[in-house]
């Protein structure tokens, strides 16, 4: 995957580069509006994580000089700014999605990769991890082609972990992406820890290794 | 004490004392006037008795008038001294006392030394002494009278503007739009005055908005270090195993910088409510489907807390921004399974006229005056302090009320669309 990381705030920026920095990604950074359009001008990305609000210039019109061109990268904005006005327009002219800043990386990761995936348009409608597979259209899950059945919260929930597979996921991330950050009774983790418990449990009696480890006092990680 | 009524007060205090001493130094010019010319007529009445003696060396006949009197009488040789006194004067026809004035003196008549007295009434004197005196009571009265007309009538008039403006500053809201506009009136000192009032009100305002401004846009650049914080914290849990010491330390971490994040927001979103910012536009909503959709998000939290809920939910449909009912909606609800006791109750009710929603929780009521106020909130209370206010602020927008009464057990917090 090719992404491009159009921000210009070093910190931020180097996070979200290192936390996309893995075997099989290439993350391309651009720190100031001229940058990014020299960058978008003749590459293409897979995604492009843009913000807005750049020195020099207007992250929007990074969007309208890719949808000009007919490019088909997708756009995934993020702002510090958090009215729906921006968010329409920034939608309106055809960013794939929008998350306001601060946002965990996990969350911008898994947005990320729901871009990507409904950007390929090779039939690729579910997400495989070993014996997992989860089929996007019909919000199901099997192991090992046996269905499970899980509620919306647990398919919420799986999701997130196989877009995050091999990262430690705050339950801070969790909460937020399981029920908005709207909502601030997250001081209470005891129904992440069930909702999780629920998801291992249904794997595991599904014949699924145990892919979910608890990292104690931070959250959760998903992978071998 | 209205200012009229003190000016009114000394005014007729003054007025009152200076007719009268006007009055009185009337009375004592007058009377020494009327005096003086009743002493002449007596020493031209002297002079006469003096030319008649003269003349005829005896003392001529006495007569008397109505207005004249006078006596000789044999002084042997007794000294008589010349002098004026006032004294009665006995009047014939009617017989009374009146007062008079007289001049004794003396005149030699054959050798022999007789005195003479000489009296005046001094009726008319005082007649036109009493007619001073009606005509200054009289004045007082007039001027009362006429002080009190004007208090009513023209004075009431005049300050007009003066309350006009008042009233412009009593309802005078800092954080609404509209600024104070004044007509000018006819009176200098209340044109400044309104001029005052409206520059001060414009200043305070813009003040006021400089200061949003301020807030608005510090809690907007913190937004930006917080993520840089979120992202490394992100990255931090990425890069080793930690002890479970660190662990904690971590987790604190991530749970202050969330909450920083949701106090961040809840203010930008106040300020936005506050100004009427929020550009979403009003549509029709169905109260009924956002809160069972909001029941539905916090149905795990229920049944942690092991807390009954009971609905009777009808339709309610209002205009107003789906985003800032959800808000509204998702505060109430969270506060009302925050502050519940574990195994409570929660009941929401919704018609068409109020949306109600009654929760077990601590068995003292709340002080209504003071749980709206920003960051208000109990010592245990995890919340940004803001979730209240911010409803109170969008119940204000749409101009519905907001309730808070406590029916033990329960807390009941009421919107009256």
């Amino acid at each position: 995957m090719k992404l491009l990381i159009v921000e210009d705030e070093p910190g931020l920026r180097d996070s979200i580069r290192e936390y996309f920095t893995e075997e099989g990604n290439i993350c391309e950074i651009a720190a100031n509006y001229e940058t990014a359009y020299q960058k978008v001008s003749v590459y293409r990305y897979d995604c492009i994580i843009l913000d807005i609000t750049l020195p020099n210039g207007n992250g929007l019109d990074i969007i309208m000089t890719l949808k000009a061109n007919r490019h088909p990268d997708g756009v995934l904005i993020i702002s510090a700014k958090n009215s729906l006005d921006d968010r329409l327009l920034g939608l309106n002219l055809g960013a794939d999605d929008y998350l306001t800043k601060p946002f965990h990386l996990a969350e911008l990761r898994a947005r990320l990769m729901a871009i990507t995936r409904r950007k390929s348009f090779d039939g690729h409608q579910s997400v495989v991890f070993n014996e997992i597979k989860m089929d996007l259209a019909a919000k199901a899950v099997t192991v090992n082609n046996v269905p499970v059945k899980f509620t919306r919260k647990e398919y919420a929930l799986m999701l997130y972990f196989i877009a995050n597979k091999e990262k430690v996921i705050s339950k801070n991330a969790i909460a937020e992406h399981l029920w908005g950050d709207e909502i601030d009774v997250a001081d209470n983790f005891d129904f992440i820890y069930s909702h999780i418990k629920n998801v291992r449990k249904k794997l595991i009696d599904a014949g699924c290794n145990d892919y979910i480890h608890a990292v104690y006092g931070m959250g959760y990680k998903f992978g071998e | 004490m209205k200012l009229f009524q003190i000016y009114n007060r000394i005014s007729l205090f003054t007025v009152v004392i200076i007719i009268l001493i006007t009055g009185i130094v009337y009375y004592y010019t007058i009377s020494a006037i009327l005096t003086y010319q009743i002493d002449k007529d007596l020493v031209v009445e002297e002079n006469e008795v003096f030319d008649y003696v003269k003349l005829n060396h005896k003392l001529p006949q006495v007569f008397r008038s109505t207005d004249q009197q006078i006596y000789f009488r044999h002084a042997n040789n007794e000294v008589v001294e010349r002098r004026y006194i006032n004294t009665d004067f006995k009047d014939v026809k009617d017989n009374e006392n009146e007062s008079g004035r007289g001049l004794i003196s003396s005149v030699i008549v054959n050798n022999q030394n007789y005195e003479v007295r000489i009296i005046e009434s001094k009726v008319e004197t005082e007649d036109l002494i009493w007619i001073i005196f009606l005509i200054t009571i009289a004045l007082i009265v007039l001027i009362i009278a006429t002080l009190f007309i004007i208090n009513r009538v023209l004075i009431k008039k005049l300050w007009k503007p003066f309350y006009g403006t008042l009233e412009q500053v009593k309802q005078f809201n800092l954080t609404d739009k509209d600024t104070i506009t004044l007509a000018g009136s006819k009176i200098d000192e209340f044109d400044e005055l309104n001029n005052a009032v409206t520059s001060m009100s414009l200043r305070v305002k813009d003040d006021y908005k400089n200061l949003k401004h301020f807030i608005d846009n510090a809690s907007h650049e913190l937004l930006t270090p917080v993520a840089v914080i979120n992202s490394k914290l992100d990255i931090l849990i990425q890069t080793n195993d930690f002890n479970e010491r660190q662990s904690e330390l971590l987790g604190d971490l991530y749970e202050t910088v969330s909450k920083l994040t949701r106090l961040n927001k809840a203010i930008l979103l106040l300020s936005k409510i506050e100004n009427n910012l929020i550009t979403d536009d009003a549509q029709y909503v169905n109260i009924k489907r956002h809160i069972e959709s909001s029941l539905n998000l916090f149905q795990e939290l229920f049944i942690n807390k092991n807390i009954t809920l009971k609905t009777d939910l009808g339709d309610a449909i209002v205009m107003m921004s789906k985003s800032l009912l959800e808000v509204l909606i998702n505060n109430l609800l969270s506060n009302a399974i925050r502050h519940n006791n574990y195994g409570g109750e929660l009941i929401v009710s919704l018609n068409k006229y109020h949306l109600q929603i009654k929760n077990t929780g601590s068995e003292t009521a709340l002080d209504s005056k003071q749980i709206f106020q920003r960051f208000n909130k109990s010592a245990q209370s995890e919340g940004t302090g803001l979730g209240l206010t911010l409803v109170q602020q969008i119940c204000t927008n749409y101009n519905f009320t907001l309730t808070y009464t406590f029916e033990s057990p329960f807390h009941i917090f009421t919107i009256t669309f």
